[in-house]
């Protein structure tokens, strides 16, 4: 039991170190710094959630991050308002998701090779569209999907909690969620009870492809740019974020609470790194770590139970 | 003597394997080796290639006393077994997978390529095997993969070659060829094993015969001196105890009907039926294609033509969904791997197949599953701690009556049961019979398949046989086993 609470509890000794290692930790503004600068990947990762809970695995959300933000910020810089720009983001998002979807299960390739692939054609149409130029002609009002507060609360941290209210419900209160977990925890037993299989993976795939739409329009907000090269190792964080909180790449495991806490735990890694004076380069081999450490113990753990 | 096993005994567990296994098998001779399903054959000659250790008895290899710890030794010794599943590196050609382990090798542990091709060239040259030595292995068909074996073995100078079962995948013409070289070997000198269910065969190849039943060797002695009756009546041999008995329901609608079904590799021909309220029984020996038609006919392998009917209705299944949805359900052999999400909890195990049914509109209403739940857990008696306990903590028998109960919750009408007493014990297998009886009472149709034949026997209202992918015969209940093996072994036009 502990160590399934092992992720919950790694959190709050962090919070609880990096309050007394450093003053500047516990401010309003460090803090909100630190959810707004999670929320890309976390929302990236709820997504990545769903994908992985049945099964699968998605490369190219780092691609399709940049692609998203690229098209709704063009959108914008042809005149478009600044609602239509973030719905051709989501709407870029869904579209790659569904073409990932779409291909693993037709074409019957193993996801990661298929998003391996989709990671690679994506980032160069993104370049090719943009002839590697990043859109700066965005309007104003548009930062505040990611810089903009809501009754004095981050706006992006409420798209973060109400994008895992939303994958929460699917996972835990839909057929869709239930078929991802039966998906992906056993293939072959889905595929014997019927289970249409087809649908409900490119489902998942759409709705992550979705989210990290979304996420795309969030970091060109905070950018105030579309970035072709946005989101680059994106696709690594978000899926450490889910293997860090539990998830499974067997499949069939994974949780919302797991994702965010995944998220947040190296959320603060890298803060804490910043605070404290500590190299970029260390960061990246500490967050490493972390991941390998992360699954060890949850190996650890299903071996015990057997 | 080349070969000799004195009184040998294994137990699996609980189970007796063998308990008096004897057999003597002389170099330059193909010795038979016979027996039901589950006589013991197989774990005797595992014992022989060292995969498996005896609990007792004596193995004399070339007149002295051996135990062999691991498959490597025997292989040492001069042992080579033909696996009915080839167990070559698919990737790998032919000469490299005779070569395997032992390749010619120069300094710093290189293979000299051209020196090993040449050496595998001039075996297949010698022995006119119909295969080069430069071919992958993964494009052969099963037979050039066993030719491939037969090569290894000679290559390593083998005196004994033991065959199980090697000709259930293969065509007249190839079986022919392997018939060929085993008999070639057998001129040089080489002893072999030989475990086969056909009796054509048998009379093709063998020169001495061994028969197991229930762990122990009932009769050895040369093949030309028995009968096949006589065959058969030593396979049998002894009085069916019954576990179960039932009497049938009056049979009702035609649920079932498949006409001229050819599928998959080996299915030819079929044609049957099954009317509700009926248990049919679908007999048959290792390879005659009995799993291939349940798998057939839920879309698991390709239908080339024939009609499936069900309840009346053209049925078109190219996936196991089609089949469901035609109101098909099949509880699989391998419950861990096909039937159950086992690290998922019991109650969404059961839910699986009729989801919508606890799901309108897609949204997931937990009190239904709960109720859905507990009436079927009811029903069949499925012990459970809680609706949420983990699949994989389940016995084997209350594991299979919660893949039943899917079905049930599923409404289907038509159920394969594959192999459904495998892996459980005996009060379980009784539970199991005691729900297929209950599902024909309430009008389901059973297809039953079954290595054991005195379940067949005792549980199905008539049986089907198959061999060889074919329907070799019907028989009624209140047949014997005598009749059921003459049909499994040797067809309806045999004496």
């Amino acid at each position: 039991m502990i160590q399934r609470l092992l992720p919950f509890l790694t959190l709050i000794a962090l919070f609880v170190g990096l309050s007394i290692a450093s003053p500047h930790f516990l401010t309003v503004v460090n803090l909100s710094s630190v959810v707004r600068q999670t929320a890309v990947i976390n929302i990236m990762a709820l997504g990545m959630t769903l994908v992985i809970v049945a099964g699968g695995i998605d490369l190219s959300v780092g691609s399709i991050l940049a692609m998203a933000g690229l098209l709704g910020t063009m959108a914008m810089a042809n005149g478009y308002s600044i609602l239509t720009g973030i719905a051709v983001g989501l709407a870029a998002g869904a579209f790659w998701g569904f073409v990932n979807g779409f291909l693993i299960t037709r074409l019957r390739i193993a996801p990661f090779i298929v998003t391996l692939g989709t990671m690679g054609i994506v980032r160069g149409l993104a370049l090719i569209i943009s002839n590697g130029l990043p859109v700066h002609d965005v309007p104003r009002g548009f930062s505040f999907l990611g810089d903009g507060e809501l009754f004095h609360v981050p706006f992006a941290l409420l798209l973060v909690l109400g994008a895992a209210l939303v994958v929460h419900v699917i996972l835990e209160h839909t057929r869709l969620g239930r078929y991802a977990f039966a998906i992906g925890s056993n293939p072959d037993a889905a595929l014997y009870a019927g289970v249409p299989i087809v649908f409900h993976m490119t489902a998942v795939y759409t709705i992550g492809g979705l989210l990290t739409g979304l996420a795309g329009m969030i970091e060109a907000s905070r950018l105030m740019t579309g970035q072709p090269t946005a989101g680059m190792t994106y696709e690594l964080l978000a899926i450490a974020a889910v293997v860090i909180g539990g998830g499974s790449l067997r499949g069939g495991e994974g949780s919302v609470i797991g994702t965010l806490i995944g998220g947040f735990i190296m959320g603060l890694l890298s803060n804490g790194s910043d605070l404290l004076g500590i190299s970029p380069y260390l960061q990246q081999a500490i967050i490493g770590a972390v991941i390998i450490l992360a699954v060890a113990v949850d190996e650890f753990r299903k071996r015990k139970i057997g | 003597m080349l070969l000799a096993l004195r009184r040998i005994e294994k137990r699996f567990g609980g189970v007796v394997a063998l308990r008096d296994g004897n057999l003597a098998v002389e170099a330059g001779k193909v010795h038979l080796l016979l027996g039901e399903n589950g006589a013991g054959k197989s774990t005797l000659m595992k014992i022989v290639a060292g995969m498996i250790q005896p609990d007792g008895g004596e193995v004399i290899w070339q007149g002295r006393p051996v135990r062999f710890r691991r498959p490597s030794e025997a292989a040492a010794a001069g042992i080579a077994m033909v696996h009915q599943e080839s167990l070559l590196a698919p990737h790998l050609t032919v000469a490299e997978n005779i070569f395997l382990g032992r390749a010619p090798a120069a300094a710093m542990g290189f293979v000299r390529r051209r020196r090993m091709l040449e050496m595998a060239e001039s075996l297949i040259e010698e022995h006119r095997f119909p295969l080069q030595a430069s071919w992958r292995v993964e494009r052969l068909s099963p037979a050039g993969k066993q030719l491939v074996e037969i090569c290894r073995a000679i290559q390593r100078g083998s005196s004994l070659l033991v065959f199980d079962e090697p000709t259930s995948s293969l065509s007249e013409a190839e079986t022919r060829e392997v018939f060929r070289i085993v008999r070639a070997l057998r001129d040089r000198g080489v002893g072999t094993v030989y475990i086969t269910h056909r009796m054509e065969e048998l009379r093709a190849v063998g020169d001495q015969v061994t028969i197991l039943r229930d762990g122990a060797t009932v009769h050895s002695g040369d093949l030309a001196a028995i009968s096949n009756d006589e065959i058969i009546r030593h396979m049998v041999g002894r009085e069916v105890t019954a576990i179960y008995s039932r009497t049938p329901y009056p049979p009702g609608e035609e649920l079932l009907r498949v006409e001229g079904l050819n599928a998959g590799v080996l299915l030819r021909d079929i044609g049957f039926h099954v009317r509700a309220g009926e248990i049919v029984g679908l007999a048959g020996l290792v390879g005659a294609g009995r799993t291939e038609l349940c798998r057939a006919l839920f879309g698991l392998d390709p239908i080339h033509s024939g009609e499936i009917r069900i309840r009346g209705r053209q049925a078109r299944i190219r996936s196991p969904r089609d089949a469901v949805k035609a109101g098909l359900a099949l509880i699989p052999e391998d419950r861990q791997k096909h039937g159950l999400a086992t690290l998922l909890p019991v109650a969404q195990n059961l839910t699986m197949a009729n989801l919508p049914a606890v799901s309108p509109n897609g949204i997931l209403q937990r009190s239904a599953e709960r109720r859905a739940f507990a009436q079927y857990a009811e029903r069949l008696r499925i012990r459970a701690e809680s609706p949420r306990q983990i699949a994989a903590r389940l016995s084997g028998g209350t594991q299979q009556k919660v893949v039943i109960a899917k079905w049930l919750f599923r409404g289907a009408r038509v159920l394969l049961f594959d192999e459904p007493t495998r892996g459980i014990d005996v009060g379980a297998k009784r539970e199991v019979f005691e729900l297929m009886d209950g599902l024909a009472a309430d009008g389901a149709g059973i297809l039953m398949v079954s290595s054991e034949i005195p379940e067949l026997l005792q549980v199905a209202d008539r049986l089907v046989v198959m061999r060889q992918g074919r329907i070799s015969g019907e028989l009624p209940r209140g047949a014997n086993q005598e009749d059921l093996l003459r049909h499994a072994m040797v067809g309806e036009s045999a004496p």
